[in-house]
């Protein structure tokens, strides 16, 4: 249950006879007592330097990283009361299961039957009660992944650092175990961060979710707001499943009327007072804008966005319908069970207040629906 | 019109028997999907229909015509693979033009063949490069390319989406119906992905332990599960079930979850005590619905999962299931509350303890 703050760290790789590479650039980042947080990124964006730094595998080149008001950055790994679970499991071979998550306990100088206690019950948990005894060469992928992450669990530490923990598990395992794990961090108030690519994840568990990319942190914040308030087209991209749809378009703020030239015909327009004076006068400062909108926003109905249906596919809990607009393909997700046929014209509209508005050149975030950014 | 027809086919190799007596009527364009887990067989009944293995026993008919004695290049099947196949020292356009350089096409006919599929496909201003210079996505469409090319009347395709990213599957999965129905083939489709079986086919036959044990569209597979098996195949999260039992309280199903009675909505009407397995899909959990009796349980954790959110819920007895609600849904309850569940009928199955069958009613 302890404080991490990351403060100005920077990790500069200097390999002999190649240009240094600057993998996390001056990353500042707090991590509240008992808080979830997510480090999320596809593969090259420095989370799992920044892991590692923290754990104490990879010097910081600058800055400085501390746990409960202790600097540990130059500290050895073990000397840091941090428990980690890798992706790569990385279980004691010559031990069972249940020795391996025992193995954890030693320093805890608990009795056998504590000891037993502990590890009987976080097995329960994960779903691996009946493989206690096994060895990890003789199980599956999916359970050496959850005996990792039980061996780190099971530990009193002040940090717990996940790596990809859930990767190998079992669909049918995942959505429960989920819950599961939010849970027990909760109850045990552990502060915990998550690296993870898998932005569904990151969603399901994280209270916060740092968003990284080319090294550097996007945007820092909970699930709700990630999904509402992105800072950039990065993070609005990034974030969500189906992907939010992006539109290029011209902007015209009027006094009475806002209108988006989308690129290939379609206009879309709003009274001014629906995106707000101080949205209208944002946006009067730009000529062009990208705009995202959730497929869950874009809603079949009558509207001005006129497309042709590609598919319409219904998954059980919700529907996907593909149109085609302005030789593009945009999504639109609903909860219901909906059944349009393949090429029939469709219209599609947007609320004024589910439209982000990004700066077409440096794609930051100008406004989301009536608020500015 | 019944395009392709399998009769009793069987496929063992020494005792061990792959299937066992599978039946299957494809219609002409129909999308059939072959769903299943790894290693039911999937890919060995694309190879006894393409012809490069031979059934043990049984019948496969083309357009009414038995095809055993019809050589793989004479069945006019069309075939992509999930690692693509696709031959490293042909140009795209080469690989591409394979089948129709096997049926002596003369030039003119190959070049307007591959042209016209390249551009269905997208892939026409990469023709020239050879597999090693395409992306997966190109790859992918380039191996749908060369079993599209020789218009066949039917196209075997083995999870081709398999080993693209998770974006150009979402993608491809949008596209894919429209372009298989352009090519007018019967279309068998192997998949391990169940979205990508609902979202594809006219009709999904779930293959396990050598059978067909549904055949069905994705609605009365998805709705009307035949087994207890199927119900957990279809869904994410799976399906929440509890061996239990069900008896008639005055007009209402009753089953015991965690020691507590909850009446449920079903068509079930038997007299008498019954051993179940009951099973509430998790988007059928309906959270504090009005004026109905339900279990009451307690939150224990709160996943947003995109565009459903998904509570994990713990009943006064004890037992523990999944609601999945839109995530724009207002009524998401915190960790910690106390929620009233109820089952909405549409999601609520009773299955028979040991043929693990869905009881009707």
């Amino acid at each position: 249950m302890g404080e991490l703050v990351i403060s100005n760290v920077d990790k500069i790789y200097r390999p002999r006879r190649k240009a240094p590479v600057h993998a996390v650039q001056s990353l500042s980042l707090t991590v509240k007592p008992g808080e979830i947080t997510a480090l999320l990124g596809s593969s090259g964006c420095g989370k799992t330097s920044t892991l590692r730094m923290i754990a104490g595998f990879e010097d910081v080149s600058h800055g400085t990283i501390s746990l409960d008001g202790r600097d540990i950055h130059m500290l050895a790994p073990s000397a840091r009361g941090v428990a980690m679970a890798f992706e790569a499991y990385s279980l004691y071979p010559p031990l069972t299961i249940a020795e391996n998550m025992a193995f954890a306990l030693k320093a805890a100088k608990l009795s056998a039957a504590e000891s037993n206690a502990k590890v009987k019950a976080m097995a329960e948990m994960l779903e691996i009660s009946d493989i206690l005894n096994k060895y990890p060469t003789s199980v599956s992928g999916g359970q050496q992944q959850r005996a990792s992450l039980g061996r780190a669990l099971v530990r009193k530490a002040s940090l717990y650092l996940l790596d990809e923990p859930m990767g190998q598990l079992e669909p049918r395992l995942r959505a429960i175990l989920r819950g599961r794990i939010k849970h027990y961090l909760r109850e045990h108030k552990c502060t915990t961060i998550l690296v993870t690519h898998d932005q569904t994840e990151a969603n399901a568990l994280a209270d916060r979710i740092a968003v990284m990319e080319g090294g550097v942190l996007q945007q820092y914040a909970t699930p709700a707001e990630l999904k509402l308030r992105p800072a950039n087209l990065f993070t609005g991209t990034f974030i969500g499943e189906p992907p939010m749809n992006v539109f290029n378009a011209g902007v015209k703020s009027g006094a009475k009327t806002v209108s988006f030239a989308i690129d290939g015909g379609v206009t879309l327009a709003y009274p001014a007072s629906e995106l707000s004076a101080s949205v209208s006068s944002l946006l009067s400062k730009h000529q062009r804008v990208a705009i995202g909108v959730r497929p869950h926003a874009l809603h079949v109905g009558k509207g001005p966005i006129k497309g042709k249906v590609v598919s319409c596919q219904w998954l059980g809990d919700q529907t996907h319908v593909a149109v085609e607009v302005a030789s593009r393909t945009v999504v639109s997700v609903s909860h219901e069970r909906v059944s349009l046929k393949t090429g029939s014209e469709v219209e599609l509209n947007v609320a004024a207040g589910d439209l982000h508005l990004f700066d077409a050149a440096s794609c930051n975030a100008i406004a989301h629906g009536s608020s500015p950014a | 019109m019944t395009q392709l027809e399998l009769k009793s086919l069987t496929k063992s190799f020494g005792a061990y028997k792959v299937f066992d007596g599978l039946n299957l009527a494809a219609e002409s364009g129909e999308i059939v999907v072959i769903f299943g887990g790894s290693g039911t067989g999937k890919t060995i009944l694309l190879r006894l229909i393409a012809g490069v293995e031979e059934p043990t026993s049984g019948f496969i008919e083309i357009e009414g015509n038995d095809v055993a004695d019809i050589a793989p290049e004479h069945r006019n099947i069309g075939m992509a693979f999930q690692n693509f196949a696709l031959f490293p020292h042909m140009s795209a356009f080469e690989n591409i033009a394979t089948p129709l350089r096997a049926q002596n096409a003369g030039a003119g006919a190959v070049k307007a063949g591959v042209d016209n599929v390249a551009k269905l496909l997208k892939i026409d201003h990469v023709l020239g490069h050879a597999p090693r210079e395409l992306s997966n996505g190109q790859k992918q469409r380039t191996a749908l390319a060369r079993a599209l090319a020789a218009e066949p009347r039917i196209l075997l395709l083995d999870d081709p989406l398999r080993n693209v990213d998770a974006k150009l599957r979402f993608e491809m999965r949008l596209e894919l119906p429209r372009l298989l129905r352009q090519t007018g083939a019967t279309v068998l489709y192997v998949t391990q992905d169940y979205k990508e079986a609902m979202a594809l086919a006219d009709r999904i036959a779930v293959i396990a332990n050598g059978k067909f044990i549904q055949t069905a569209t994705p609605e009365d597979i998805y709705l009307k599960p035949a087994t207890l098996g199927v119900a957990r195949l279809f869904g994410d999260p799976s399906i929440n079930t509890a061996d239990t039992k069900v008896e008639m309280i005055g007009k209402t199903a009753n089953v015991t979850l965690g020691g507590v009675k909850v009446p449920i909505n079903s068509a079930y009407k038997q007299d008498g005590n019954r051993d179940v397995t009951f099973g509430v899909r998790p988007e059928a959990v309906e959270i504090n619905a009005p004026n109905r009796a339900g279990l009451v349980a307690k939150v224990m954790a709160v996943t947003p999962l995109n565009e459903r959110t998904v509570l994990l819920l713990h009943s006064e007895g004890g037992w523990e299931f999944l609601a999945s609600l839109p995530s724009s849904a207002s009524n998401i309850p915190e960790p910690g509350a106390k929620v009233k569940a109820t089952f909405a009928a549409s999601g609520t199955h009773l299955f028979d303890k040991t043929t693990a069958e869905r009881l009707h009613g």
